[in-house]
């Protein structure tokens, strides 16, 4: 028998002898009725009671929660029953009858029925709605000990101390009282009072089994949830297992183990098990269809009395002694790994499964586990190695073992493990490629392994390990109970330790530079040296986390999501019902694993995490897109911002003018504040806004603010400062206006203004003082006044010394006039972004200049000669030259292997490439150039190999790698590859560069680039570099070989309508035999394939040219086709204009060799056309058309293939 | 003991010469070694001085080192590098004839005769060693040279059998891994990339090599940035100039600036060697053919 010594205890209560247990079904609560009379309401997720309910009068043995009603049913040695509202918190009703103990009370399933036992004897049935007693079961001769109702038939299972288990059918009763349940409350009364007549007698229920087997009396018996099966356990120390069928019962098997009574037993909800306590301290698993024993829990001190399991999630309480506790038989964390954007993760069928994140699927299973560890407990840990593709998975089962196992490349179903590695250990993980570390707890020792499970090194851990976790490539993290040490492998060295109690867990960011340690309720952050970043503290247990990309860690309670940034920023970012297990984190999504090993996928809005983290990080730019498109305002983010020292910005999210103020001022912003003052106009604000503004030295807004608040002193004295003595006039004609002689004195003094100053004083009779004045200035005159004024002389006056009269100093520069150098105002980036200020933010799109601008005006200048008629719309017209879409060539790229011929070893892999492919390209990267010629030369009739020269030097250097090696040697070459998955030397192939998806959606699109653009020149060196590279090539399928060849042909087209349209440019227009040759080339030039676009391009040009040299009729021709073509509007009226001035006199002046009617080549040699009928040859690459005197001379087009040579035709792909 | 096991005092050392940390090996302290490890560590600090071009210096000094038969073959090793190959192998086949059973005599004899060309001189001398790793990668790469895989191969996983946890076996392992392909490419990065990343060990040989194996697997950005890597670390890195032309090649850009910085900085390195004859080869293959008509 194998015991677990760490049991996983959710809760545990210290009370009194614990006699009954019941869970609610839905709320993390239960229920436990004490020998001491109380009943106990406990949230045991949280730890806390929430509520006591003291009615009974002596033990209560009995408990029940109603399934859906917020009652419960209560029954205790004071022979009562009670019926209980937890809403309510008090007790609605007692049921009496009972004429002894009540030993157990449960509500039926969905009638409103009680069921109890006794010690009288009986079982009784009540109606709680009517608060009835409806049934008296009569038969067990000693006390009944415990009574079920079947959870889905009319059946009742009871245990009694006669040693008796007896099955009851009920269906009588239910018939009798099938009372709707849908009627209310008092229609129930009602209805009740009016039949409490009926009589209660046996025949309602009757015995269909007696089950005899028990040698003492029988404690509990309880029912299968879905078998038809009945556990029951006794004081003979057994429990036993029953079977029934429609007509009997009997025994099936004896579980033993128990050395004591037996007082409770159940069936698992869910597993084949079966569940038994007793007074021997024991809690007993056993295996339902073994009825051997799987697990063993033992308490010290206290006798078990109760059990009971959770009707939905796995979870069990049981009652002793001194309590009651809630524990869980296995973990239901499943395990899991995750590798870029696949999740490994273990099913509860043992099947290992991927789960794609970016399509968000499930793979179908693609290893069974089912031998690893023990049937009944899943796997711990599951650690994934990329590079092997091995699973390195740990189970608890005999004190920890692990396996290893390599993951099938496809998933063909749940396969058995082939070539497993075993061993014995608690933890076991990948440390690096090819090396896992295995932790014995036991023995305390971590040894490093190879993957032939081979030791290579041991480390002895410090002393207390509990555990072992990856901790960056070649270091292990040791978990001790109150320290974490970073451990380097290769060095056997600590190179750091950080005290954190109790770590459970160890999340890595994706980049793995961070590390977030788990404990029941703290979150450390830690750099991958150990460094500690952050912590923090939750009171509900911490399940799981997961680092967004961004660097923002997620993590699960019971029941949250919540975020922590590094700085130790947290919050909740949304509740769950159910407990997860956080994977990963991508954008809005959060991935993770439900308890039954699913994955799910929950939305979050990460917007808050976002802000917070752009705002650390100073990320304005996503900051201001956060605000854009998320309602992200509130009391809350504002206080945040301003709390983390962030006004400026909080201010762009406040409307309230009192805030916006503070903010305004806490930031500095003072344009703000001034708006704000102005609002509200508060002299407190602007007191405040004066001071601010004085700090900043903006002496106009401290102007304003003491004009508000009538502070004339200080406005004077700012004057003063600020030299501005008009205003400073002003205040003192305000000063005297005001009657204030004190200002008016000031005044004058900051003026200088002597005879205000007189004047003042004279007014104010003070002739003392005006005296001391006019005689300090030298005012004779007025010292004569005020002496006649007062009747004395000179003589009769003494007078201190006087120096010389000062003056205030006369301001030289106007400094009133700009503020004085401001304090720089946090006007942010943020700020300014908001403002629209900043041009990034707005997208601009880059200025729209198509390269075409000049292009008409050139192709005018040098092809057309100007007519007056035409000239106004030129401008317009050139527009047409890129409106045609581009077409993009579509290319597949699915790689196809390629056979071929056998090859001998010893050979280098270039010299195989030439042996394995037929394809010319594939020899010139393997560097044998005259083969490749040879093959060229059959297959394409190639005869001038120069221009191809930088092409073959390109793919011949493309396929070597240099790998430097041992120092002194010259680097090793290696090959590289286009199948790289391959590697059977028959079949590899090199790497041919600029493969046909770049010379499609790159080379192409240049080449019709430069047709818009008029940049012909380029364009026939693009277009012939296509050829080229075309030419000596490699592709992956059949299909790509049409396009290839599709490709070919319309590089060849426009490499020849280029040439012809730069052989016209070269011609002078004058001379009639140079105009005739420049018509016709015009006219030739709309001959070869092109795009529509660029065929209109050519056409428009063909048309003016003709026009302007009264070669209506052709030029009629020209614009009907342009008109057939269909396009951009402005194109067309142009050719209808044309078009009907032709029309008038559809000749043509100048006769010119081009049948407009007739279907023809042009000679790409002669640039002449080829009517149809008449001989031609054509090259036998590019498929250019040449007249046959041309015939053996190197192609014009793709300049390296002979004219008419025989070929086999090109070879790009081998099958 | 193995000096160079996982316990040995030279393990260090000797890692970080193989890893291409070669400033490491130089200013490796050696005074705390004990008496017998001294010279392989003399030596292995010598060989990473000739590795970083420093061969005339090593010429001039080794003189003063004593005549252990260890600093002969580093001065044959030294006369290889600037130029002497003559000389060398003469020094060489003589130190042979005294001390083949030597290890040290028989790496640099071997990297002096392979680089003189004498393949099957130099691989008899290697095959003489009792074990010793660097024997080993010594014969893996002139196998490798000699496109003989097969051989390498088995050479390296007789090595694995005894040797598994050595980072030269490891890395022996890789050269052969990118000669096979298919799923050793990605092994044989993770080897590099082990080594380039973690920035205890980083050195451009492995950020090179990490380039290659991705050139392999076809992450083209990837190499680039390990590229980028190796030249920020030394702007004059041959290999990983070279990889780079053959890098941007692949991806259609242009690597003329690239190419005159490799002619500059090795004229004669591999690659612009080879070039050179296949672009003479070209010329001669295509004046076989012509044109029936002349235009």
């Amino acid at each position: 028998m194998q015991s677990s010594p760490n049991m996983l205890t959710k809760f545990e209560s210290k009370s009194s002898r614990a006699k009954g247990i019941a869970f609610h079904p839905k709320r993390p609560w239960i229920l436990v009725s004490l020998h001491s009379s109380t009943i106990q309401l406990w949230d045991y997720r949280m730890g806390t009671l929430i509520d006591r309910f003291e009615e009974h009068d002596g033990p209560v043995r009995g408990i029940d929660f109603h399934k859906t009603q917020p009652l419960f049913v209560s029954g205790g040695d004071d022979y009562k029953i009670k019926v209980w509202s937890y809403q309510s918190r008090r007790c609605l009703f007692t049921l009496n009858g009972h004429l002894d103990y009540v030993r157990t009370v449960f509500f039926h399933h969905e009638l409103p029925w009680i069921l109890s036992s006794s010690d009288d004897q009986t079982i009784r049935i009540w109606n709680w709605q009517n608060r009835s007693l409806i049934c008296t079961m009569t038969g067990h001769n000693h006390y009944t000990m415990c009574a079920q109702f079947h959870p889905k038939d009319d059946l009742i299972v009871s245990a009694s101390l006669d040693q008796s288990v007896r099955v009851w059918d009920i269906s009588g009763l239910r018939k009798k009282h099938s009372a709707p349940t849908s009627m209310t409350f008092e229609d129930q009364m009602a209805r009740a009072n009016s039949n409490q007549a009926d009589m209660f007698g046996n025949t309602d229920a009757v015995v269909k089994f007696v089950l005899e087997g028990h040698d003492r009396g029988v404690n509990w018996v309880a029912f299968h949830p879905t078998l038809p099966l009945i556990v029951s356990s006794g004081d003979d120390r057994l429990v036993k297992l029953w079977r029934m069928s429609e007509t009997k019962a009997w025994e099936v098997d004896t579980c033993r183990g128990h050395f004591q009574n037996s007082s409770a037993c159940l069936f698992h909800p869910h597993q084949d098990l079966i569940l038994s306590v007793g007074e021997d301290k024991t809690i007993r698993v056993w295996d339902l269809n073994k009825r051997t024993s799987v697990q063993s829990f033992k308490r010290e001190n206290d006798r078990f009395w109760v059990i009971a399991a959770h009707p939905e999630i796995n979870l069990f309480a049981a009652g002793h002694d001194n309590g009651v506790m809630v524990f869980k038989l296995e973990r239901e964390r499943p395990a899991s790994a995750i590798y870029q954007n696949q999740l490994f993760y273990i099913t509860k069928e043992k099947m290992v499964r991927s789960y794609d994140f970016t399509k968000n699927t499930e793979s179908t299973p693609l290893l069974s586990l089912r031998k690893l560890g023990s049937p009944w407990m899943p796997p711990r840990t599951l650690s994934y190695n990329p590079a092997e593709r091995a699973i390195l998975v740990t189970s608890p089962a005999d004190n920890g073992t692990y396996e290893l196992v390599h993951l099938p490349r496809d998933s063909s179903g749940a396969l058995e493990p082939t070539d497993m590695k075993k061993g014995s250990g608690s933890s076991a993980v990948f440390v690096a490629r090819n090396r896992f570390a295995v932790f014995t707890q036991s023995s305390q020792q971590v040894d490093i392994k190879d993957l032939t499970n081979a030791t290579t090194k041991t480390i002895k851990p410090p002393p207390g390990t509990t555990d072992v976790f990856f901790g960056g490539t070649g270091s292990i993290l040791l978990v001790t109970p109150t320290n974490v040490v970073l451990y380097d492998i290769q060095q056997k060295k600590q190179l750091a330790e950080l005290t954190v109690a109790g770590v459970k867990y160890v999340v890595w960011s994706s980049d793995g530079l961070y590390a977030a340690l788990l404990s029941k309720h703290n979150v450390t952050i830690v750099t991958k040296s150990l460094e500690q970043v952050s912590t923090l503290h939750e009171t509900i247990r911490i399940k799981s986390a997961a680092w967004d990309d961004a660097g923002v860690l997620l993590y699960s309670t019971l029941n949250h999501i919540k975020y922590t940034l590094l700085n130790g920023d947290n919050g909740i970012v949304r509740t769950l019902d159910q407990t997860v297990y956080l994977v990963r984190v991508k954008a809005r999504s959060v991935y993770c694993l439900d308890r039954a090993s699913k994955p799910k996928v929950l939305e979050v809005d990460p917007t808050e995490y976002r802000f917070k983290l752009a705002l650390v990080k100073r990320n304005y730019e996503e900051m201001l897109q956060i605000i854009k498109t998320s309602s992200l305002v509130g009391q809350s983010i504002i206080s945040y911002l301003q709390k983390k020292g962030y006004p400026e910005i909080a201010l762009q999210f406040v409307q309230d003018p009192q805030t916006r103020f503070e903010l305004a001022i806490e930031c500095g912003n003072l344009d703000v504040a001034v708006e704000m003052a102005k609002q509200l106009d508060r002299p407190k604000l602007w007191t405040r806004l004066g001071t601010e503004a004085l700090a900043h030295g903006n002496h106009q807004v401290v102007e304003m603010a003491y004009q508000k608040l009538r502070q004339f002193d200080k406005l004077s004295f700012l004057y003063l400062c600020t030299g501005d003595e008009e205003k400073l006039a002003r205040m003192a004609k305000i000063a005297e206006h005001r009657g204030d002689f004190q200002s008016r004195f000031q005044n004058a003094l900051y003026l200088g203004d002597v005879d205000a100053r007189l004047q003042m004083l004279k007014e104010l009779d003070l002739y003392p003082l005006a005296y001391a004045t006019a005689k300090a200035n030298g005012l004779d005159e007025e010292v004569q006044t005020i002496l006649e004024a007062s009747g004395l002389t000179e003589d009769q006056i003494s007078l201190p010394t006087m120096g010389q009269p000062l003056q205030p100093p006369r301001p030289i520069v106007p400094t009133q006039k700009v503020n004085w150098p401001v304090k720089a105002a946090s006007h942010s980036f943020f700020e300014k972004a908001l403002l629209g200020e900043v041009g990034a933010i707005d997208d601009d799109a880059a200025p729209t200049s198509n390269g075409f601008d000049h292009i008409d005006g050139a192709l005018e200048d040098e092809a057309i000669p100007r007519d007056g008629e035409l000239g106004e719309e030129e401008d317009e017209d050139a527009a047409g030259w890129d409106m045609g879409d581009d077409i993009n060539v579509e290319t597949e790229s699915d790689f196809v292997n390629v056979d071929s011929a056998d090859a001998g070893a010893g050979s280098s892999e270039a010299d195989l490439w030439a042996r394995n492919s037929p394809i010319a390209a594939d020899h010139a990267a393997a560097g044998s150039f005259e083969t490749a010629m040879q093959l060229l030369n059959r297959q394409l009739g190639a005869v001038n190999f120069t221009p191809l020269k930088p092409r073959f030097l390109e793919i011949y250097q493309a396929s070597k790698t240099y790998l430097p090696a041992t120092p002194g040697l010259p680097p090793l070459v290696n090959y590289v590859r286009r199948n790289i998955e391959e590697t059977d030397t028959r079949k590899v192939l090199p790497i041919i560069p600029r493969d046909l998806e770049t010379i499609a959606t790159v080379d192409l699109q240049e080449g019709y680039g430069a047709m818009r653009s008029n940049k012909l020149e380029d364009g026939l060196k693009t277009f012939k570099k296509i050829l080229h590279c075309l030419l000596v090539n490699a592709v992956s399928s059949q299909q790509e070989v049409g396009e290839a060849k599709k490709i070919i042909s319309t590089a060849a087209e426009y490499a020849t309508a280029m040439a012809i349209e730069l052989e016209r440019r070269t011609i002078s227009t004058e001379g009639d035999e140079n105009l005739k040759r420049s018509l016709e080339l015009s006219a030739y030039f709309t001959i070869p394939k092109l795009e529509v676009a660029h065929r209109q391009l050519a056409l428009m040009a063909a048309m003016k040219l003709a026009f302007t040299n009264k070669n209506f009729s052709s030029a009629l021709s020209f614009a009907n086709r342009m008109l057939a073509n269909g396009g951009s509007a402005k194109l067309l009226d142009q050719a209808k204009k044309i078009k009907s001035q032709c029309e008038r006199s559809p000749q043509d002046k100048i006769d010119i060799e081009f049948d407009q009617f007739a279907e023809f080549d042009v000679c790409a040699s002669s640039h002449t056309p080829i009517y149809g009928g008449s001989a031609s040859v054509a090259c036998p690459f590019d498929g250019a058309k040449y007249h046959s005197q041309f015939k053996g001379q190197v192609c014009k087009v793709c300049e390296v293939c002979e004219i008419g040579a025989p070929a086999s035709g090109i070879r790009l792909f081998a099958s | 003991m193995d000096p160079f096991s996982a316990e040995g005092e030279l393990l260090n050392i000797h890692n970080a010469f193989y890893q291409g940390q070669y400033k490491t090996v130089v200013e490796f302290d050696t005074s705390s070694l004990s008496a017998e490890n001294k010279v392989p560590a003399r030596t292995l600090q010598l060989r990473a001085q000739i590795a970083s071009g420093q061969a005339k210096e090593v010429l001039a000094n080794v003189k003063q080192e004593g005549n252990a038969p260890d600093f002969v073959a580093v001065k044959a090793l030294a006369q290889y590098s600037t130029g002497d190959v003559s000389g060398a192998v003469s020094e060489v086949e003589r130190l042979v004839g005294s001390q083949s059973e030597h290890p040290t005599v028989q790496v640099l004899g071997g990297i002096v005769l392979q680089g003189a060309g004498k393949t099957e001189e130099a691989l008899s001398l290697l095959g003489k060693h009792q074990g010793s790793l660097e024997a080993i990668a010594l014969t893996v790469q002139i196998h490798l040279q000699q496109n003989r895989t097969d051989l390498a191969l088995k050479e390296v996983q007789a090595a694995r059998k005894w040797a598994q946890d050595s980072l030269l076996v490891n890395i022996a392992e890789s050269w052969v891994g990118l000669r096979l392909g298919g799923e050793r490419y990605q092994q044989a990065f993770y080897v590099f990339e082990e080594m380039a990343q973690v920035p205890s060990t980083s050195a451009t040989k492995s950020l090179v090599g990490q380039a290659v194996a991705e050139l392999h697997l076809g992450r083209l950005p990837e190499a680039e940035a390990a590229l980028q890597q190796a030249l920020q670390k030394d702007p004059k890195d041959v290999e990983a100039i070279a990889n780079f032309i053959v890098l941007n090649i692949i991806s259609g850009k242009d690597s003329s600036e690239l190419r005159s910085s490799l002619e500059s900085a090795a004229p004669e390195h591999l690659m612009l060697v080879d070039l050179r004859e296949k672009s003479q080869l070209f010329d001669q293959a295509a004046t076989k053919y012509s044109a029936k008509a002349a235009s």
